[in-house]
């Protein structure tokens, strides 16, 4: 993505908007909810200006099916919630899976569950990650730390979802969608391509079918086989994780969103006093980086997983390491944000009990 | 009251559409917000002025997730024009 020098100051939310319509969107369907309202509040003032439509729907569950006849459209639409729309929204996104529609889903989290409150928390991880829907389906989950990549992942976000006729979920929270911090813009609009499938109300594409119901074992089965193959593929190519000072790091901490950035100045902290920490930061939770947490699990003694949620990152992680490398958990969860003193001092306290391991003379460990 | 004690700003505050995050009380720099004692009808403890000390920076509207709960006005000079009609009236 080519970028113009011009730099404009403004709130994670507001890059989402400003991103979805340089991508080429042109519909927004949501309903208000803090601490996503001015996502809400940003499509309705700009998408007219650009002649798209934004409409304030009577819930999340319509916001939801709207995107989905939009997409059946081939135009690129987008929602934002946070945690309990999200929740509403799940029969939908599932729709959306199975009828393989391309669309882009916002979440910035809150603390949950429930009505919980709206401050920032991680707690959205399972049921975006891991498809909060029914059925046999994956949604490709982006992870932005910063405004810039609040506005970078939601421009990739359109190309994912149309190259994988999936949802896509830009997965954040309360804090990068309220933070405001300066963002460079592309010096180009993306026209989207026509899609050949989309029912576009024309003759030419009459025969153009979009449905998830197979009603027959095997046309279904099928259709799954054909998903599964997609999300395979995804793994293979879209996986990505910001690895910073890990090449002879022997701790590695691993945590995404604004944990990211606090882990940051936790492993500044442990550099100034000659402790070698790292920090892996998945930027795409699915699908998850599994290669580079693979790779590091060979030199690492132990891997620290921080949240702002009580342990559904630290699920992946355990899932991708089984047991090659030992884990702690730190997790924070209400809305409480941990400050980089809290962690350093946890990991500083904790470290020391995973020695590396001690092999007799000429043994390789084995991983 | 005279030019210099007037404040530079005010804000007008919609306790209807505050969530008591509470933002932008920890933003303002002259610390002339808090939360109030009351509830609104969501059952909140909503932000209140103080009512008097407001620059008019515009910093709680910034810090504010709620799209019209906080809305900043700014004295302006009067231009001499303005100045006339007044003395008019």
């Amino acid at each position: 993505m080519e970028r113009v020098v011009a730099k404009q100051l403004i709130k994670g939310n507001e890059a989402i908007v400003k991103a979805a319509i340089l991508a080429g969107c042109r519909a927004f369907y949501g309903y208000p909810i803090t601490p996503a309202s001015e996502i809400a509040e940003a499509a309705a003032l700009y998408l007219p200006q650009v002649g798209g439509t934004f409409l304030q729907a009577e819930s999340e569950v319509a916001a939801i099916n709207m995107v989905y006849g939009a997409a059946a459209a081939g135009v690129r639409a987008m929602t934002a919630s946070s945690g309990p729309g999200l929740s509403l929204m799940q029969e939908g996104i599932s729709y959306l899976a199975g009828a393989e529609l391309p669309c882009v889903i916002a979440d910035i989290m809150r603390g949950g569950p429930g009505l919980g409150n709206i401050a920032p928390e991680q707690g959205d991880y399972h049921q975006m990650v891991h498809g909060g829907g029914h059925g046999n389906y994956r949604t490709l989950v982006l992870a932005p730390s910063s405004v810039q990549e609040m506005f970078d992942l939601t421009w990739l976000a359109f190309r994912l979802a149309d190259d994988y006729r999936n949802p896509v979920v830009v997965l954040a929270d309360g804090y990068i969608g309220q933070m405001m911090e300066p963002v460079e813009f592309p010096n180009q609009v993306v026209q989207p391509p026509r899609k050949p499938w989309a029912v576009e109300g024309t003759a030419a594409t009459r025969r153009n079918l979009i449905t998830s119901i197979y009603l027959e074992p095997d046309a279904l089965e099928e259709h799954i086989r054909h998903l599964e193959a997609k999300y395979r593929r995804a793994e293979q190519h879209e996986a990505r994780a910001e690895l910073w000072r890990t090449e002879d790091a022997d701790v590695v901490l691993v945590g995404y969103g604004i944990v990211g950035r606090i882990l940051k100045a936790v492993v500044e902290q442990a550099r100034a006093e000659g402790l070698a920490w790292g920090l892996l930061r998945p930027i795409t939770l699915y699908p998850f980086p599994v290669a580079p947490l693979l790779q590091l699990s060979q030199q690492a003694r132990a891997f620290f997983v921080v949240e702002l949620s009580t342990g559904q990152l630290l699920d992946d992680v355990r899932l991708t390491l089984q047991g090659r490398t030992p884990i702690e958990f730190y997790g924070r969860a209400g809305g409480n944000v941990p400050t980089a003193e809290e962690v350093f001092e946890f990991v500083r306290e904790h470290a020391p009990r995973f020695a590396p391991v001690a092999l007799p003379e000429g043994r390789v460990a084995l991983v | 009251m005279t030019k210099a004690e007037m404040d530079r700003g005010l804000v007008e505050l919609n306790s209807e559409e505050c969530k008591g995050c509470g933002l932008c009380v920890e933003a303002c720099p002259p610390h002339v917000l808090r939360l109030s004692e009351s509830l609104n009808r969501y059952g909140v403890h909503p932000v209140s002025y103080d009512g008097a000390g407001c620059t008019g920076c515009g910093i709680c509207f910034f810090v504010c997730p709620e799209p019209g709960a906080i809305t900043v006005l700014r004295a302006a000079a009067l231009k001499p024009e303005d100045s006339a009609v007044e003395a008019a009236a």
